[in-house]
């Protein structure tokens, strides 16, 4: 009986210093890991759709509020600024749609008149070689120059109806949340 | 009879893994296909393996032998957890390319083994070196093993094309087959040597 308590109790005092020990860690690494996976996963696409800028989007990044899940909790959104001295003069926001194989996620880049500057897809797993065909620019420079308006359309790839649809409904929630927060975003 | 020198430099050639514990060859089969991945793999290894023998060693009278295994564990999924938090948030593309060979650390047999054998019936600082030994001794075999992989199979030493212009390269050589006809013919030739030095010390 003795023998089955102090089992017992060294697993679950082990167990507990572990758990105590990686929960502080995580907290401690969970500002650089946000960076990086910002910095691997978005930086290209922000650095795409936005040019001519002179400060650093991802690190001048902005968190808005945009609402709150069905659970109750935020949703948060970031929006990458670009800046000329010290005024925003475009943002890159991502938006994010159902292709054919899941969300593609997409960012637009909107300029404070009101233009898409130009989109990137930040991740997507549409079928190689059909689906994945949006990500060229050939496609992606269809966006350019649009109003960033709900309802922004543009000829679909061929053979790719279901992605280019989730493009599109992507860069129409992304535009859609500019004009809703255009106060906060400039 | 066991010096500290002893215990640490074991694991450069007496006893190094994989080659001769033959133990972990799935991280060694899977991540070599080129020298940074390699070293990457082996110094997270080595990592974990000096962290949980130092904590084994220091515990090693508290728990009790029944549940021995599970507490190794324990102790050595926390150390992998802070390896994989750490890779990143600072070595972002090298946790992109190792991936889930990261988290399979915790079973990685020579760590396991370590503790078992070494870390639980010796002293800290004897398994801070027998840990640092091996470990540093399997960082060495999966850099040159990940060297020779990615020299013939694309041509190029750490990133930079050192083979003549026009050399097609083995593509066969990052596969995984590829990966276990390097790791024999290294270790052949590994058993030749020890051969040789054999003879040669008069079968010493």
């Amino acid at each position: 009986m003795r023998e089955i308590l102090r089992m017992i109790v060294v697993l679950t005092l082990i167990g507990a210093v572990s758990g105590l020990a990686l929960a502080a860690f995580h907290r401690f690494t969970a500002a650089p890991i946000e960076y990086q996976t910002i910095k691997f996963v978005k930086e290209p696409a922000v650095k795409k759709v936005l040019t001519g800028y002179d400060n650093d989007p991802i690190l001048d990044r902005k968190k808005l509020v945009v609402g709150t899940d069905p659970r109750g909790r935020p949703v948060e959104l970031t929006v990458f600024p670009a800046k000329k001295g010290a005024e925003t003069f475009a943002v890159a926001i991502e938006g994010s749609g159902k292709g054919f194989h899941g969300e593609i996620g997409v960012m637009v880049g909107v300029s404070k008149e009101g233009k898409i500057l130009d989109i990137g897809i930040t991740s997507h797993s549409e079928t190689p070689g059909i689906g994945s065909r949006v990500t060229e620019t050939g496609y992606t420079d269809r966006y350019r120059g649009l109003p960033a308006k709900k309802g922004v359309d543009v000829d679909a790839v061929s053979g790719a109806t279901y992605s280019s649809k989730g493009v599109v409904a992507a860069v129409n929630e992304a535009v859609g949340l500019v004009e809703k927060f255009k106060k906060e975003i400039f | 009879m066991a010096t500290l020198s002893a215990e640490f430099t074991k694991g450069f050639w007496r006893t190094i893994p994989p080659f001769r514990l033959v133990l972990g060859l799935c991280p060694t089969l899977a991540v070599t296909t080129s020298g940074i991945n390699g070293l990457g793999m082996g110094l997270a290894t080595t990592f974990v393996l000096v962290f949980s023998n130092l904590f084994v060693s220091l515990l090693r009278r508290l728990i009790p032998n029944q549940v021995r295994i599970a507490s190794f564990i324990v102790i050595i999924a926390s150390f992998v957890v802070i390896v994989e938090l750490v890779m990143q948030a600072y070595f972002y593309p090298l946790f992109k390319i190792l991936g889930i060979f990261i988290p399979l650390i915790v079973v990685n047999c020579i760590i396991l083994g370590r503790a078992e054998a070494f870390a639980s019936k010796n002293g800290p600082v004897m398994s801070l070196a027998d840990g640092l030994g091996i470990g540093l001794g399997f960082t060495i075999s999966l850099f040159v093993l990940g060297l020779i992989r990615e020299l013939l199979g694309a041509g190029t030493l750490l990133e930079m094309p050192v083979l003549w212009e026009g050399f097609e390269p083995f593509a066969f050589m990052l596969k995984p087959p590829g990966a276990f006809v390097a790791l024999g013919v290294l270790l052949g030739f590994m058993n030749l040597i020890s051969q040789i030095q054999a003879r040669k010390g008069g079968g010493r």
